[in-house]
């Protein structure tokens, strides 16, 4: 059905989008998990600088976090010159590098739902599996985690549904590259900046509603899904 | 199994609970107290869930901890099992999962039931494949129960595992307590406010007021101490009878009220009442313009009444007298 209702060129655009957030989703979820455990702890000795780095692509304008990124990740840079010499991995101006740009802007809202998640779960059950000999490493696989499961799946897709229209650090960091990097957004901006391209725009514009409307919703399923869960 | 407790001192907030104990843990030894004495701190400091601020506990020779030594075993380490009053079961696992956790962390070279066993004994067979959030409060202690037992701890503790439950599945529960001790060799430790309940199954008893030890030791002995009776109500005071002392599947023994001892002056013929016990007064105690307690001392150890002050002008009772005192068959 979508194939019938989109031009080649939507579906590639469409395709580039989902891979880009998707694999934006894979590189965040475990750093994100670990924020989230660890701002969830009662306290501990640099909790509000982790709070504060997990916040921060939040304040910052999309483009400076583009730029910081070509800066320390571009081929220049040490860090980007190892990653191309020794794994041929290019960040700056591919597919991959609009992933990492959309991956760092959607941390905080990863990190957000799935810390929730942590902090609405019984500490009682973490005593009882303990007193059942669960070590703390065990705790976290068989309770932390699965308890949290659906807060992080939520994260997730909220995390997908935002990283769709990702704009600003992708255009700085993976430039617009058509069948490469040129997601939703960035293929909305072209079209309105070329004459006559009105007609695209538009459509372009209602594929990308579509899809975070679609995004949200399913977060929010998956949110209600999870409180009725923890509710036993 | 002995359980020793020095000069402990934990505190939670502005609660501080001091124990300084020594128990042969073997069979069930009761915790009573009333409400906010400290029953349940008790056990969650010998599971390690609170650190001691200072003093020592060990299992028979094992140090689980000892602040001056610096030694704190982890609570996953201790082998000591709880079964929480909330029973706080997993609400990620059926009934079977909540057990199977339990089985799969299980040190290889210790017995327990299988889960299907235990399911089984405690009559939730029909239950394993469902989610937990579908359980009543009595199934879910029963679940907690199971769950606790499949682990193969070697000391259990439990914290009013039978708050849920009432009258006859009440007392089901407790014999069944001391069945399972008894079978899989298991210590238990069981808080309770409930003085039936701590007369029933106790063989030991740990006595607590105000976050303090103040008694501890055989339930015989202590339950017939003057400070044992300041924790109770008035409507309580009575006297422990040993199961020896009467019939009736009791297991441990009866608390027996005042206020159900009825007292004679000379033996009793032609009544209805099962039993009566021959002996003499002890004490005499004014407890109000309306009530003495007389304390009659027989073979099946001191029995408490509470009689009016005409009656005891009456029966022309003192120290030392030959009494007969009659307790209904319900009573106990």
């Amino acid at each position: 059905m979508v194939r019938a209702m989109l031009t080649p060129a939507e579906l590639q655009i469409l395709s580039t989008s989902l891979g880009v957030a998707g694999r934006a989703v894979l590189f965040s979820m475990p750093v994100a998990i670990v924020f989230a455990w660890a701002l969830s702890r009662p306290r501990f000795p640099g909790k509000s600088i982790l709070d504060t780095i997990a916040h921060l692509p939040l304040v910052l304008p999309p483009v400076l976090v583009g730029y910081l990124l070509l800066l320390g990740l571009g081929a220049q840079s040490p860090l980007g010159g190892w990653l191309k010499s020794s794994f041929g991995i290019q960040l700056a101006f591919s597919a991959e590098g609009a992933a990492v740009a959309t991956a760092v802007m959607a941390f905080p809202l990863m990190v957000r739902a799935i810390r929730l998640s942590f902090e609405a779960t019984d500490p009682g059950l973490f005593e009882a599996a303990s007193v059942l000999r669960a070590g703390p490493w065990d705790r976290f696989w068989s309770m932390t985690l699965p308890l949290a499961w659906p807060g992080v799946l939520a994260g997730a897709v909220t995390a997908f549904a935002a990283g769709l229209g990702e704009f600003g650090a992708v255009i700085t960091f993976a430039s617009n590259v058509e069948g490469e990097t040129q997601t939703l957004p960035l293929a909305i901006n072209a079209a309105l900046n070329t004459p006559g391209r009105d007609d695209a725009a538009y459509r372009r514009a209602l594929i990308s509603l579509t899809a975070a409307v679609t995004g949200l919703v399913l977060a929010e399923m998956l949110q209600r899904w999870a409180r009725r869960r923890l509710e036993a | 199994m002995t359980l020793k407790l020095r000069e402990v001192v934990v505190r939670r907030g502005a609660f501080r609970l001091e124990a300084d104990f020594e128990v042969a843990a073997s069979g069930v030894t009761v915790v009573f107290g009333p409400s906010g004495s400290g029953k349940s701190s008790l056990l969650s400091s010998i599971a390690g869930l609170h650190r001691f601020e200072a003093g020592s506990l060990s299992l028979d020779d094992r140090v689980l901890e000892d602040v001056s030594a610096g030694i704190r075993i982890p609570t996953h380490e201790r082998g000591v099992g709880l079964v929480f009053q909330d029973a706080r079961l997993f609400p990620h696992l059926t009934v079977r999962g909540n057990l199977k956790y339990a089985e799969r962390r299980r040190p290889a070279a210790r017995n327990a039931p299988i889960v299907i066993e235990i399911a089984r004994r405690l009559e939730f067979e029909d239950l394993l494949d469902r989610p937990v959030r579908n359980l009543s409060g009595g199934e879910r202690g029963r679940v907690a129960l199971a769950r606790a037992i499949v682990s193969a701890p070697e000391l259990l503790l439990l914290d009013e595992p039978f708050a849920a439950l009432d009258g006859r599945r009440r007392r089901d529960f407790l014999g069944l307590l001391r069945e399972l001790s008894k079978e899989q060799g298991l210590p238990m430790v069981v808080v309770t406010h409930h003085i039936d309940d701590a007369a029933e199954i106790a063989h030991d008893v740990i006595a607590m007021r105000g976050g303090r030890v103040i008694a501890h030791g055989a339930a015989a002995d202590v339950m017939a101490r003057p400070e044992f009776a300041n924790l109770l109500d008035r409507r309580d005071l009575g006297s422990r009878v040993p199961a020896s002392a009467i019939a009736g599947g009791a297991v441990e023994g009866v608390w027996v009220r005042a206020d159900s001892v009825l007292l004679a002056s000379e033996r009793p013929r032609g009544i209805s009442a099962r039993h009566v016990w021959e002996g003499r007064v002890a004490t005499i105690t004014r407890e109000t313009e309306r009530g003495v307690l007389v304390s009659l001392a027989t073979e099946a150890g001191y029995i408490l009444s509470r009689i009016t002050p005409e009656a005891l002008v009456d029966l022309q009772l003192e120290q030392g007298r030959q009494a007969w005192a009659v307790v209904k068959a319900h009573a106990l």
